[in-house]
């Protein structure tokens, strides 16, 4: 059968001051196709889908859909277009209804003159909510009722509903659950049914090799490749990203060395209404003590409770000296470090730059007779950010400016400065590509025989099993099941205790 | 081929220098230049002879001790706009108490400043109101203790106090402060957490920065030293009606906006912004009167100035709701 080009996109560009983002790609994409779109952080693959939806102009080169000229200023235009996108981030706007986002920008069906017809809005709203299944969503109901992954089930409504002949989905499964991700599928499965397109952007291997037909390789803004999904494996995909082979030495490989008896921490009858109910348990010297979970289940909360966080928190964190930790100075003071899993608000000052980030939490340490030199702080920050060989011009950069891994490696190089013994890390690789991905693991493997412990909190089931000495599941805020490092342990072990 | 080329090379690396941070950090100073050389050109020479800058430098004193309090508000992302009447209420309190004993006075002032600031950092810290609400209200507040007090007539100061008018003593007062502000500012850590607070409140505070304590001693900070500024006020002027230091805020904020400093606050501000922009403000306010313009044209060439700084300055990337 001979296949329909739908959209072909020659020789796009583009610059952001120095970094050449999109470097020059050319590519054609055919009738009824979901194409992978893959790479690094800082690859490209979000400018250039990005660009061609209409989010940032475009620095040189032209698309062409269906043999016409793209020419969208915005989102709306890419939309009357046929070009749809669905966000990485919140996508929907606060203080709105349900359908008043779904029609954002295209309300024209149902004006009366300058006057709204609400009802007619929200009777075609729920309609098209009933159609794709999620009729529980109230189309009339302000949109900030729904949690976080409901808000995306309305976007994607809201970026499908007018059958776009390409949809893209620029990581957006990150934030929904395995349900929501189904759903998510099955409407890709029906884009493709009906001879349109899908761009799926995904740092997740797997899943982009199992949704896909075709995948495009970006690195460094550069196009790489184009293979067909059935052909590769993942470690070819991985190999593609890279540009080098990716050694096995991903995760841990050691089993059956025990852990030490000594107590650094413990953790008794912690409670933070309505999120956790009477955690207790005691962290070991040099253990990596995972914690998993549904979501909702409360482990995130763990994280910032014990490193003092947590204004309303009851029963004790304490420390094997006796040393209390109810506040964050404290906790940093007595060497406990925290990355937080929102990292752009918890962990890191965007509109600051990357040595003053690295160096706030050591600041005491750095004062000679309470006082600062400029020089001594930017060696140190210098030093840190090169041990962790983060990517960046100059540490006076601002870290607004980094990629996510980049960023992951300021956040993590202050606490190397800070030289904590012990480090809660959520979610430490969320949003990260691979190769940063190894370097987080090797560095956790590194602290683990330096005597540090780790509380590693993560949404990834394997991530749990390949890296932690011992493995709590927690369930509607309530420790749900014990694991120890064991390679008979499997996935659906840890997901029997989650659901 | 080649040349067009390296020509419009050029041309976007003068374009990315003009749009860039470095311009903007010079802007300021650049300003302040242009502005003393039109002046002095409209007004014909007169603005730069001896008597005329002594006189511009004593209408800077007190507004570059405010401004210093108010440069560290604006620094967390937050502002105030109590100053005017704080000075208006501490100026009578150091009038009144002048009689009595000048330390005594210069003590009331500050303290009187200083329970000021409090008020306003308590209710900003403790019911997590933004600064800009809190300070609007107890400006109305204390604007109405100001002149609830000077309804029957004037509060005059003692002769003790009006004896002190001299340049030295209100030159040193003004150094002293401006070289201990840039000193912890620049050498201290709670320089540096006051700026990352303005940056990134939540991540300052997973930092380990105090956020809180941080915040409401800013405030107390800030009112202590327009309680000070009000002791200058008091020796110039020497006696206190219900107008004392009216419009003072919007002055501060106009000074420090001429200035550089950007109102979002946080990593980009410069302690160089308190003297560019006190300098500025009162350079061309002189400059307006000097000119014969009435005070309405003097407000609206004002006003146009200080729109086109803000449009030319603001940083929209860091642009959020002023706390």
């Amino acid at each position: 059968m001979a296949e329909k080009t739908l959209l072909v996109a020659e020789n796009i560009d583009k610059k952001f001051d120095i970094t050449h983002a999109v470097d020059n790609v050319s590519l054609t994409i055919d009738a009824g196709e979901i194409r992978g779109l893959i790479g690094e952080n800082g690859s490209g693959k979000s400018t250039f889908s990005q660009m061609l939806c209409g989010i940032y102009t475009i620095g040189g080169g032209k698309f062409i859909l269906d043999g016409k000229e793209l020419h969208a200023r915005n989102q709306v235009e890419a939309n009357n277009q046929g070009v749809a996108i669905i966000v990485q981030e919140m996508g929907t706007l606060s203080g709105l209804t349900v359908a008043e986002n779904i029609f954002l920008g295209h309300e024209e069906p149902f004006m009366n003159g300058i006057v709204k017809n609400s009802a007619a809005m929200n009777k075609e709203a729920q309609r098209l909510l009933n159609e794709y299944g999620f009729g529980r969503i109230n189309a009339a109901a302000m949109i900030d009722q729904y949690n976080f992954e409901d808000r995306k089930l309305v976007e994607i409504v809201k970026a499908t509903y007018m059958k776009p002949k390409i949809l893209v989905v620029d990581e957006t499964t990150t934030a929904l659950s395995q349900n929501g991700r189904l759903e998510l599928y099955k409407i890709m499965d029906q884009v493709r049914a009906d001879g349109r397109s899908v761009i799926f952007i995904s740092h997740d291997l797997g899943e982009v090799l199992e949704h896909t037909d075709t995948v495009t390789i970006l690195r460094d803004g550069e196009y790489i490749d184009t293979v067909k999904t059935k052909d590769v494996t993942e470690d070819d995909l991985k190999r593609l990203m890279v540009g080098r082979e990716i050694g096995n030495a991903y995760y841990r490989t050691d089993y059956g060395n025990p852990v030490s008896d000594e107590v650094v921490m413990s953790i008794r009858n912690v409670t933070v209404p309505k999120q956790i109910y009477d955690i207790s348990f005691d962290l070991h010297k040099g253990e990596i003590l995972g914690f998993g979970g549904l979501s909702e289940c409360g482990m995130h909360e763990v994280g910032k409770a014990i490193f003092g966080a947590s204004w309303d928190r009851e029963g004790s964190v304490t420390l094997a000296d006796g040393t209390a930790i109810n506040d964050i100075p404290t906790a940093i003071k007595h060497s406990i470090a925290y990355a937080s899993k929102d990292r752009d608000n918890e962990s890191i000052i965007l509109n600051e730059s990357i040595r003053n980030n690295i160096v706030l939490p050591s600041i005491y340490d750095l004062a000679v007779h309470k006082l600062l030199s400029s020089r001594k702080l930017t060696n140190f920050s210098k030093k840190h950010a090169a041990d962790m060989q983060t990517k960046m011009s100059s540490v006076h950069q601002f870290v607004s400016d980094l990629s996510g891994g980049n960023k992951q490696k300021v956040v993590l190089a202050r606490w190397m400065g800070k030289g904590s013994d012990i480090l809660v890390l959520d979610s430490p690789t969320r949003g990260i590509d691979v190769k940063v991905k190894q370097a987080i693991y090797a560095l956790m493997q590194d602290l683990k025989k330096q005597g540090k412990s780790i509380i590693m909190i993560s949404e990834e089931i394997p991530e749990l099993l390949g890296m932690s000495d011992r493995i709590f599941i927690m369930k509607d805020g309530k420790i749900n099941g014990e694991f120890f490092r064991s390679e008979k342990l499997d996935e659906n072990d840890l997901i029997a205790k989650m659901v | 081929m080649e040349n067009i080329k390296s020509k419009n090379n050029e041309q976007s690396k003068l374009r990315a220098f003009f749009s860039g941070d470095q311009f903007k950090a010079l802007l300021p100073f650049i300003g302040l230049l242009v502005i003393v050389i039109v002046m002095n050109i409209l007004t014909e020479g007169k603005l730069l002879t001896p008597k005329r800058m002594r006189l511009l430098l004593s209408q800077v004193y007190y507004p570059a001790i405010v401004a210093t309090g108010v440069f560290f508000i604006m620094t967390l992302g937050s502002i105030d706009f109590t100053e005017g009447s704080t000075l208006g209420v501490a100026s009578i309190v150091i009038s009144m108490l002048s009689f009595k004993s000048i330390p005594l006075a210069i003590l009331g002032g500050v303290a009187t400043g200083a329970a000021i600031g409090a008020v306003n950092g308590f209710f900003h810290v403790k019911f997590k109101l933004p600064s800009f609400i809190v300070t609007i209200c107890t400006m109305y507040l204390f604007r109405g203790v100001c002149a609830y007090l000077t309804t029957e007539t004037a509060v005059p100061a003692s002769k003790a106090i009006k004896a002190l008018d001299q340049d030295g003593l209100k030159i040193g007062i003004t150094l002293a402060v401006l070289l201990l502000g840039f000193f912890y500012f620049q050498f201290t850590h709670i320089g540096n957490d006051i700026k990352a607070i303005g940056s990134g409140e939540t991540a300052a505070r997973f930092s380990g920065v105090r956020t809180d304590l941080v915040k409401f001693l800013v405030f107390v900070q800030a009112g202590a030293l327009t309680g000070l500024a009000a002791f200058v006020n008091v020796i110039k002027v020497g006696s206190i009606t219900s107008t004392a230091g009216n419009q003072l805020e919007t002055q501060i904020l106009i000074s420090l906006v001429l200035g550089g400093l950007p109102i979002t606050g946080g990593a980009k501000v410069r302690f160089s912004n308190i003297v560019v922009g006190t300098l500025m403000y009162t350079v061309l306010n002189n400059g307006l009167v000097m000119m014969g313009y009435d005070s309405a044209t003097q407000q609206l060439i004002k006003g146009v100035i200080f729109l086109i700084f803000v449009a030319l300055t603001i940083d929209r990337k860091a642009l959020k709701v002023i706390k």
